[in-house]
């Protein structure tokens, strides 16, 4: 295997992997400041900062042999420059010092710290990447302690919407080009170029160009500064009072991976969180305006019509009273149950087994397809995340004429999590007859015609699993706490520094963002209690555990994989997402 | 040798009338070197062309003065795809004119040693990028292109041969960057003039990806003399190191500014005093920059016996450059001269880099203050200390070339430079 | 402002221009010429144009556009007066003769004369050192060796709409010759 010594340690390499220094370096767990470098973008090493000194041995021309010195090392023949490592192939042999074996490495990436920050506003206390920014970061650790710089800065235009999304601030632009190369090389709108020239230069659309690209907040996650920033983030709190945990996107069926950033159990916002198999670095804006949807419109405390169109809380009791007595004067082959796309394979799971168990035809789902809404990047044409998982779980696939007819036919209609009103597949008057119970996370025109609203947790809740349009299932954490829950003694939650520290007599801490809501396998735990059925998952563990040991497909797969592996490919047929 | 350069007979831009006509270019030799190359090829195969031009040791003209026949090697076996040679007359170093004295004397030289450097190399489009600012000679160009397309010396099967090369004439839109080869590639490829990361070099990958190899056109003009008359004839002319005839571009403070062409090696007073009519109004020399705004400046006293060329100019602590030397009298403010050199670079910095970007600005900032005295004493240490901050550290060599005549105008002058900063506003004591 | 369009004409002229290269982004700044030629200005809509043509991102020629000095991104004069006061002409000069047309015109470099004729630029080496100090008009011809006379001079002549001629700058060393030779 050829070799590289960096700051006197000796790493091997892979030739195959034909990989850049840096890169090397940063997955050897070893450091060195960059700020233009991304790994899934070209190289224009521009920002200079990554310098390290490079040199190669030295061989003798006839023999091929390493040539030595006096005390029998291998002679060196050092750049003459420093040489950046971001853009420096790996070469057999290599010597590398880095700015922790070397002053004069040290010394030149402070220098060119203080080069950066010249024209830099240094408006940090203002500046919404405060906390997660890699200039202060790298200043903190690498720059100089103070400026020399006595002149006059460079001005540029401040406060400019590049689009409804993202907000440029072009004083505080370190001219990285990450965001140029982005709609250059990922989203392929080519919406972004460097304007003007030398210090002059910013980054900016053309004139009387909207930044509209779908992917457009992405460059938001890679501006190395506070240069761009989210335009409906913007201002709303600071990094270091959230709290990050890894989820899933549910907005289509590419299953992005994501992080989850809650404040006081609020989700404020969705950054991509990087998985190669699935969306590298990115995903599409739209899956990052879903956060809302996890704090408003939400379904909380059951509800229940009464006369007429009128719905009204009522109490758990009454409501888990209700659907009792619904189940038990119905025959069973009156009652239709529909499964979800929308919902995690095991609500899905347990949904259907509770009501098997009670003697219910196996459900149904129908697949939530728009065709053409796909760009064949991150956005499908399949709207919901788990289509694949209700598949694997053997829930009867229908189009939408065979659930009008089971619902038409029906004298009691069961829904988890699905919107088949809204989405038009059912329409209010199909819902008129058959008593409809909703087992729902949002208000929907769904629940709205229904008789009974069930409030369950969404994926910012609650743990489960979701199988992708590849065939990847992958997990989600619970992120914010429902009445129920409570972060501390949920070892599975994170907790923030504000969570942690923060009480009910301060302004960081209220009761008012936990949802009145239950995962679906508890209300139906407590369901089956009072039916007296043999049905009880204390988590959404068990279920997956279940499901694991009796699925062919799901063999050998549990949470504990999907964490490790970022997600499991299933082995399953690429079925085609049908309309 | 530097002694007989006035009985010199200009070999680039002889004293020929209507040379840049075809048939007078024709009538005087022209084209032969490239007949003789067609029409014998088994002695003029590609491989022993470049090693004619390698012996002569052309250094280019271009300012960084590489063997030519040496850049021509690097180019990789043709794997039937397309090869480019393109020709560099941005001409926009501070101090440069000359090449626009070839476009509009003799530039049929220039096309005949452009073809036979596309033969050596199998290249088969020549680009010619000419700055914007040069319309009137683009014009010029393209006539004596149109011309010897009509004559069969450029299009398809040359003289009646298989080779096949086309030569396209295009021009800029005022940046100084697209001088550097690789912002010459961009603004070419129709980009902003960002000059490229090195590796790859453009032999590999070059224009639209492809090999590409870059020269001045005042050396790819000196490749006819050489294969007319042979390697050996043309490395007895001028200085050893650094052969040929040389298109001086002399301005500043002289009698009679102007382009001139002499051998390399001649002494930098003669040309001064004798070539360029000696200086202004009966004054005193103080400096010279020997060529071009990016070599280090030197002091009328460090003159003596030095002569234009690289090993000479090196020994005094500068370089040969473009050969464009700028002449400065005794009354001359070297203060001002500096920052007006540092406010060139800053303007014209791409921007792409970071020390280059924000360190040209800063170089220029400073001195402006100490120019309109408010300087101290600390700012010219500063100064130096950014130059070395940025020298070695960027894409490109403009920004060297911003630093350099800082450092040495600090250090050659450094006297001026503290008198100003004691008579500033903020002096202290 | 109307949709703006190229003539058949112009745009069989961007044709030849495209076919020079093997992209037609390379033809970039070639036909940012023609349209400035056309129009006198690159303004956002022109660029756009230019972008329509070439079927290029509108981002790719408004980076362009902004990257070149000499494309005129917003109106100018009818004459752009560009003064050069780099290295050899600050020394011959160059300042002088840009003060002295900012004084004739009443305005300062960068600005346009109220009656829309000149607009003065302090501009960067324009190769054309020897002959210092020069300035070129309008991206086209250079006046050389200026003094304030010739500068009034070129004034009054473009003021009554004469352009000046190009002029050769000859070799020194010839000229002496010929004129030795013609004795
Ligand atoms: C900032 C910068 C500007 C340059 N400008 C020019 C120029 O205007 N003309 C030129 O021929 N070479 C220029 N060069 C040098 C070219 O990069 C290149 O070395 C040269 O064209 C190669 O030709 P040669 O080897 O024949 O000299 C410049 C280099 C730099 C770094
Ligand atoms: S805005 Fe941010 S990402 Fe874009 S070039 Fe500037 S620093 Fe880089
Ligand atoms: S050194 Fe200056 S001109 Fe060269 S690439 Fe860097 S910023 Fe551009
Ligand atoms: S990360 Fe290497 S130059 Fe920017
Ligand atoms: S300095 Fe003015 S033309 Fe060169």
């Amino acid at each position: 295997m050829p070799e590289v010594f960096i700051d006197g340690t000796r790493y091997e390499y892979d030739e195959e992997k034909d990989e850049m220094l840096l890169q090397f370096i940063l997955d050897q767990g070893l450091e060195v400041p960059f700020f233009c470098y991304h790994p899934s973008m070209s190289i224009p090493a521009n920002c200079r900062q990554c310098m390290v000194k490079v040199g190669t041995p030295v061989k003798d021309q006839e023999t091929g042999e390493y040539e030595l010195d006096e005390d029998g090392e291998r002679k060196i023949r050092w750049f003459p420059k420093f040489q950046t490592s971001c853009s420096t192939r790996l070469q057999d042999g290599m010597v590398v010092l880095t700015q922790e074996s070397s002053k004069e490495v040290a010394r030149a990436q402070k220098d060119n710290l203080e080069f950066i920050l010249v024209n830099h506003p240094l408006d940090c206390p203002i500046c919404d990447q405060a906390g997660e920014c890699p200039l202060q970061i790298q200043t903190y650790k690498y720059g100089p302690e103070g400026s020399r710089f006595e002149v006059k800065k460079v001005h540029k235009p401040k406060h400019v919407d590049l689009g409804p999304r993202v907000t440029l601030d072009a004083e505080r632009c370190i001219n990285c080009t990450r965001c140029v190369r982005f709609t250059e090389e990922i989203s392929e709108t080519h919406q972004l170029t460097i304007v003007q020239r030398g210090d002059d230069n910013y980054p900016t659309t053309a004139p009387g160009e909207e930044f509209d690209d779908p992917y457009s907040l992405n460059t938001v996650d890679i501006c190395p500064v506070g240069a761009l920033t989210s335009t409906d983030f913007r201002f709303k709190a600071r990094v270091w009072e959230m709290n990050q945990t890894p989820s899933i996107d549910i907005t289509n069926g590419k299953g992005c991976n994501i992080d989850l950033w809650t404040r006081d159990n609020e989700v404020l916002r969705i950054t991509p969180r990087q998985n190669e198999e699935v969306n590298d670095y990115w995903m599409p804006d739209e899956g990052r305006e879903a956060y809302e949807q996890f704090n408003e419109n939400r379904v909380d405390r059951p509800s229940i019509k009464l006369d007429g169109d009128n719905q009204s809380n009522t109490s758990w009791n009454n409501a888990i009273e209700t659907f009792a007595e619904v189940l038990e004067a119905n025959d069973p082959s009156d009652i239709t149950i529909i499964g979800s796309p929308h919902a995690s394979v095991e609500e899905n799971y347990a949904f259907n087994k509770f009501f098997n168990l009670l003697g219910v035809r196996n459900a149904k789902f129908t697949p939530h397809v728009i065709p053409g809404a796909g760009d064949g990047f991150l956005i499908t044409d399949d709207q919901a995340p788990n289509t694949n998982g209700c598949r694997v779980i053997n829930l009867d696939e229908a189009d939408d004429t065979s659930i009008q007819s089971n619902v038409a036919a029906a004298k009691v209609v069961i829904i988890l999590s699905d919107d088949l009103v809204g989405r038009e597949v059912l329409s209010t008057s199909d819902l008129d007859n058959p008593y409809t119970i909703s087992l729902a996370t949002n208000h929907s025109k769904t629940t709205k015609a229904s008789d009974l609203v069930i409030p369950i947790t969404c994926v910012a809740e609650h743990a489960a699993s979701y199988v992708n349009i590849d065939g990847r299932i992958q997990r989600s954490y619970p992120a914010k706490e429902t009445k129920y829950t409570n972060r501390r003694l949920n070892l599975e939650m994170s907790e923030g520094r504000l969570d942690r520290f923060g009480t009910n007599f301060d302004n960081w801490v209220s009761e008012e963002n936990k949802v009145d809501c239950l995962p679906v396998w508890d209300f139906l735990n407590k369901l089956g209690d009072r039916l007296g059925l043999d049905f009880k998952y204390d988590h959404s563990r068990e279920v997956f555990a279940e499901l694991s040991s009796s699925i062919d497909e799901l063999q050998g797969i549990s949470y504990e994989r999907m964490d490790e592996e970022n997600g499991v490919q299933l082995p399953i047929e690429q079925k085609e997402v049908k309309a | 040798m530097a002694q007989d350069w006035k009985s010199f007979e200009p070999l680039l831009i002889p004293d020929i009338p209507n040379l840049e006509k075809i048939d007078v270019y024709e009538e005087n030799g022209g084209y032969d070197a490239l007949k003789k190359i067609l029409n014998d090829r088994d002695t003029w195969s590609r491989k022993s062309v470049i090693e004619e031009v390698k012996q002569a040791n052309i250094r280019g003209r271009g300012g960084a003065g590489f063997n030519a026949g040496l850049k021509w090697s690097f180019m990789p076996d043709p794997d039937g795809g397309p090869r480019y040679l393109a020709c560099n007359g941005d001409e926009s170093e501070p101090g440069t004119f000359k090449d626009r004295k070839i476009f509009e004397f003799n530039p049929h030289l220039f096309i005949e040693g452009s073809l036979i450097a596309s033969y050596a190399m199998t290249v088969d489009t020549i680009y010619v990028y000419i700055r914007g600012e040069y319309l009137s000679w683009v014009d010029m160009l393209q006539e004596a292109v149109d011309e010897a397309y009509e004559r069969g010396y450029l299009g398809e099967n040359i003289l009646g041969t298989d080779v096949s090369i086309d030569m396209e004439l295009t021009y800029g839109a005022g940046a100084y960057i697209c001088g550097e080869e690789t912002a010459m590639l961009e603004s070419l490829e129709g980009k902003r003039g960002y000059p490229r990361t090195k590796p790859p070099f453009p032999a590999q990958n070059g224009l639209w990806g492809r090999p590409t190899t870059i020269n001045n056109i005042e050396t790819l003009a000196n490749v006819p003399l050489v294969i007319n008359n042979g390697a050996d004839w043309y490395g007895d002319i001028g200085a050893e190191e650094h052969p040929g005839p040389v298109l001086y571009g002399i301005s500043g403070h002289v009698n009679q500014p102007g382009v001139y062409e002499y051998p390399t090696g001649i002494p930098v007073l003669d040309l001064i005093n004798d070539v360029a009519g000696g200086i202004r109004g009966g004054k005193d020399l103080k400096a010279i920059i020997p060529g071009g705004s990016s070599t280090p400046p030197l002091r009328a006293d460090q003159l003596d016996g030095v002569t234009m060329n690289s090993d000479s100019l090196k020994d005094v602590g500068s370089m040969m450059g473009t050969a464009g030397l700028v002449v400065m009298d005794e009354d001359t403010d070297m203060v001002d001269v500096l920052w007006r050199i540092a406010h060139f670079y800053h303007h014209e910095s791409c921007g792409q880099c970071t020390p280059c970007r924000d360190g040209t600005g800063w170089l220029e900032k400073v001195l402006k203050k100490i120019k309109d005295g408010e300087g101290e004493m600390k700012d010219l240490d500063l100064l130096l200390d950014v130059g070395n901050q940025m020298e070695g550290r960027t894409i490109c060599a403009l920004a060297d070339a911003a630093v350099w005549p800082v450092r040495h105008t600090i250090n050659r002058f450094r006297d001026e430079f503290e008198e100003r900063c004691k008579k500033s506003v903020h002096a202290v004591a | 402002m109307a949709e703006l369009s190229f003539t058949q004409e112009e745009l069989d002229e961007i044709e030849r221009l495209k076919a020079k290269f093997p992209t037609a982004k390379a033809a970039t700044l070639r036909v940012l010429w023609v349209a400035q030629q056309k129009y006198g200005h690159v303004e956002p809509e022109v660029q756009n144009l230019v972008a329509k043509t070439l079927d290029v991102p509108k981002s790719h020629v408004h980076g362009v556009a902004s990257f070149y000095t000499q494309y005129y991104k917003e109106e100018k004069g009818k004459f752009v007066l560009d003064v050069c006061t780099c290295l050899s002409c600050q020394l011959c000069g160059g300042y002088e003769i840009l003060h002295h047309l900012e004084e004739e015109l009443g305005i300062e470099a960068g600005e346009t004369t109220d009656d829309g004729m000149f607009t003065i630029q302090e501009v960067e080496c324009l190769g054309a050192c020897g002959y210092a100090p020069m300035l070129q008009v309008t991206n086209g011809v250079y006046v050389n060796n200026l003094t304030k006379e010739k500068v009034d001079t070129l004034l009054e002549n473009l003021k009554n709409g004469n352009m000046p001629e190009f002029e050769s700058m000859a070799m020194p060393e010839l000229e002496k010759r010929n004129q030795a030779a013609s004795k």
